[in-house]
């Protein structure tokens, strides 16, 4: 049986501790496959969720607005930036307190649905987070 | 009055005033204190009489959906403190039906303006006319959103007439579920010692957030269906209930009775009983409350002049005091 830690990274990010069934939601958020191998794995054993999935890709290193992205997948996902076959950083993503141009209102009749602005959304309250439309003030789950 | 506070400093300086949430307790007593020196024997006025404050500056009325009272009392405020007014009153007298951007008209109209006044039919307009005017902002009614002036002069009716805002239990009644006075009210009110008392339909309740926010500071008295429920109050708050909101006009007439207050439903409440109401009211508050002692609700229209006067003098005026 292949386990996914077999296909060791030289260089690239490991999407790390996504709640089981986001990982093509994953894909989906960072446009992959864009570049490079990418190795996922759905429902892997994991010692501190039980099950996980993961994403691995050789040779992409995030964005910050990708990792907010990502951030709203789950709790405490973890991105490893890998080089040199090293896992050279180590970050616990957390959703940021404001997140500009990420989500889209659900309320059809909020101003960011009809003009060409930025969304801004702010956090609220521990995980699971809601998130409330600076514009329109409706508070939503964000996902 | 009663209240212990006032800021030295004017905390609406040359603000946008977007949405009731962006004010806290010392802003919101600092307003109301300046808008008792805008009132002469009850009536709306400069002080001193004849002065005019703001004599030069111009207010843009920028109204994309109707409104009579909001408009003409924004209108009346700054008139009375001498400045002058331009704008429309219906989205067709905009550029909009060109095809122009909300943000464009606004970057557009500050340009003539020192301020403006929006309503908009879109929530979160007065938030982006924010962003992009320039000038102050003040949203006169964002969709189901945000009203702040609404607020004030609601707050400045019942602390006017009560005396206090700390230690009232202040009850509403009608649609508490999208009636954005309601909300706007409500949540301006968990500033102050109160207990706020819901009366409405099981369909109308408060929306859940707002219930729970509430809940949460422990302001939440009772959440009853019918007004002989509801306790002692000394303040009732009443809505509308829009027939819009009924999927099944037969739901719509079941209620329209049971949420309309009489004479004789006020009258249990004694003597002392303040009735408010943001109007325009159709059947909900039937004419014979009209001679009851605390019916405010045509008060509270006049008293929109007053706090707008406070209001557009404040964010004109300097930082001081």
């Amino acid at each position: 049986v292949t386990r996914p830690n077999d296909f060791r990274l030289q260089q690239g990010t490991v999407v790390d501790h996504l709640p089981v069934g986001t990982a093509v939601r994953a894909l989906e958020l960072l446009g992959l496959p864009r570049q490079g191998p990418v190795t996922v794995g759905i429902n892997v054993p994991s010692a501190r969720m039980g099950r996980k999935d993961i994403v691995r890709v050789e040779g992409l290193v995030l964005r910050k607005e990708e990792l907010d992205r990502l951030a709203l997948l789950g709790n405490q996902i973890t991105v490893n930036i890998v080089r040199g076959g090293e896992v050279a950083q180590k970050v616990v993503l957390e959703v940021p307190p404001r997140l500009v141009g990420i989500l889209r209102c659900p309320n059809p009749t909020c101003v960011t649905n009809h003009e060409r602005v930025p969304t801004i959304f702010d956090r609220q309250g521990a995980y699971p987070h809601r998130f409330k439309c600076l514009f329109c003030e409706r508070v939503t789950a964000g996902s | 009055m009663a209240d212990a506070h006032a800021p030295a400093k004017n905390p609406f300086h040359g603000r946008s005033v977007v949405s009731a949430d962006d004010f806290g307790r010392d802003d919101v007593l600092y307003l109301l204190d300046a808008a008792r020196a805008f009132e002469r024997h009850g009536l709306p006025a400069a002080h001193p009489p004849h002065a005019e404050p703001q004599r030069g500056r111009v207010l843009g009325l920028l109204f994309f959906e109707p409104s009579t009272r909001t408009r003409l009392s924004f209108e009346s405020a700054m008139l009375r403190l001498g400045g002058s007014c331009l704008g429309f009153a219906d989205a067709k007298m905009s550029s909009t039906v060109k095809g122009e951007t909300l943000a464009d008209t606004i970057r557009v109209t500050a340009s003539y303006c020192d301020a403006v006044v929006l309503r908009h039919p879109m929530e979160g307009a007065a938030r982006l006319a924010a962003q992009v005017a320039g000038i102050p902002v003040i949203n006169g009614g964002d969709g189901s959103n945000q009203h702040p002036t609404q607020t004030f002069l609601d707050l400045y009716t019942i602390r006017k007439a009560t005396g206090r805002l700390d230690g009232l239990k202040i009850g509403f009644m009608g649609d508490l579920r999208y009636g954005r006075t309601v909300h706007s009210l409500a949540s301006m009110l968990l500033h102050f010692d109160v207990e706020l008392r819901f009366v409405g339909p099981e369909s109308l309740r408060l929306p859940e957030e707002l219930r729970e926010t509430i809940r949460r500071a422990g302001r939440l008295g009772a959440e009853v269906q019918t007004l002989e429920d509801v306790g002692p109050v000394d303040v009732l708050y009443v809505t509308r209930i829009q027939k819009e909101r009924f999927p099944d006009p037969l739901d719509y007439e079941k209620v329209k009775s049971a949420y309309r207050i009489d004479r004789a439903a006020v009258d249990r409440f004694g003597p002392a009983l303040k009735i408010l109401h943001p109007l325009p009211r159709v059947n909900e508050v039937d004419p014979d409350v009209d001679t009851h002692p605390g019916a405010l609700y045509f008060e509270q229209a006049r008293n929109g002049v007053t706090v707008r006067m406070a209001l557009l003098d404040r964010i004109f005026s300097g930082a001081g005091p």
